[in-house]
């Protein structure tokens, strides 16, 4: 019965060959089982084909646009800039950089004297750096910079297992 | 009223920034879209969150979409990634119907059918509830054959299987829904059948 069932249902999808198709027709006109399994699939496929799609509700189309509006609006400053603007800011930049230090390796003086019209004008009084950097003052500095390299560590750990979950 | 524009002019119109065309394409699939989310969710609650999400996701993506295939085939394979993972979410098994979990889910269905059995007596309403209590990927597959003007090898590029393993599914789904009817209607499949 099985067997009988799947020619049957491929017919009715259309599948098989045309011979098949033809054989299966033949079946169906001559023989009873065929025939009768046939209408009773052949009704079962129409009320499947009558299946009715359920309606969500009214505000559905409203409340999608509505999230897709404020995704938009809520999106990050560094994701809305175009980023035309921000390559073409680092290319002023990098093009100014490389003109300056050309301008400056161009005026460098390599044999390490200073320049006949170059100097300094005024005395420079810079102030002694062994006060600032004592023994413990160096040890504060570092503490810090662990607990800023730790903090900012855990921010990126976080971010990394929330995109995840996402 | 909906606009009479392909769903590939609508896509090329939001592309453009128009984003009035894609209330136009949300309109025009989301009563099949939440259709078949509420095929595993079965809350209506649930599939309103499932479809929304869907139409979000295909937004956010629609330049991926390369127009190889029908824009309905793409967004029901996006209805059916994000449907799976809120019912991995839920904890719910899917996998296989032989599973006992599975006979406990429908036993108790067919106990809910059978209390609203007297009070609705519609032909599609026993069909409705004989779908409901199948399991999602026989209801899913169901519906895109009959509802979603897909062919098996559309189906097997949304749910992502070989075409032959989608005739055969289809196959043993409706034969589940025809056991189901049966069961259910007792003497009164005979009259709908």
């Amino acid at each position: 019965m099985n067997h009988i069932e799947e020619q049957l249902w491929n017919y009715l999808d259309g599948l098989g060959t045309e011979q098949e198709r033809e054989h299966i027709s033949y079946l169906i006109a001559s023989d009873k089982v065929y025939q009768q399994k046939y209408n009773e699939l052949l009704t079962f496929n129409q009320e499947l084909e009558s299946i009715e799609l359920d309606v969500p509700p009214m505000a559905f189309t409203y409340n999608v646009m509505e999230s897709i509006r404020n995704e938009a609006a809520s999106k990050p400053l560094k994701a809305a800039i175009d980023n035309r603007i921000i390559k073409s800011i680092a290319a002023f930049f990098a093009v100014t950089i490389l003109v300056l230090l050309g301008i400056a390796l161009a005026n460098t003086h390599w044999d390490g004297t200073l320049g006949d019209n170059m100097h300094i004008p005024f005395n420079l009084h810079l102030p002694s750096l062994k006060g600032l950097l004592n023994n413990n003052a160096l040890k504060g500095f570092v503490f810090f910079d662990i607990v800023l390299a730790l903090y900012l560590f855990d921010g990126y750990l976080r971010k990394g297992r929330s995109s995840q979950n996402m | 009223m909906q606009s009479k524009l392909t769903d590939i002019e609508l896509i090329e119109q939001t592309l453009a920034g128009n984003q009035s065309a894609y209330a136009d394409l949300v309109k025009r699939h989301q009563r099949f879209v939440f259709t078949l989310a509420l095929r595993f969710t079965k809350t209506r609650e649930d599939a309103e969150e499932v479809a929304q999400d869907c139409f979000i996701k295909a937004y956010r993506s629609l330049q991926s979409f390369g127009g190889n295939s029908k824009f309905s085939t793409w967004l029901y394979s996006i209805v059916y990634t994000t449907a799976m993972t809120f019912l991995r979410k839920k904890r719910l098994d899917t996998s296989s119907i032989d599973d006992e979990g599975n006979f406990l889910q429908v036993e108790n269905q067919n106990a809910a059918f059978e209390n609203n059995l007297a009070e609705n007596k519609s032909r599609s309403f026993y069909l409705n509830q004989a779908i409901e209590q199948l399991l999602p990927d026989d209801a899913m597959i169901i519906t895109l054959f009959y509802k979603g003007e897909q062919s098996l090898e559309e189906i097997a590029a949304t749910i992502g299987i070989e075409p032959n393993n989608v005739k055969v599914k289809l196959f043993r789904a409706r034969q589940r829904l025809k056991e189901k009817l049966e069961r259910n209607l007792k003497h009164e499949v005979n009259e709908l059948i």
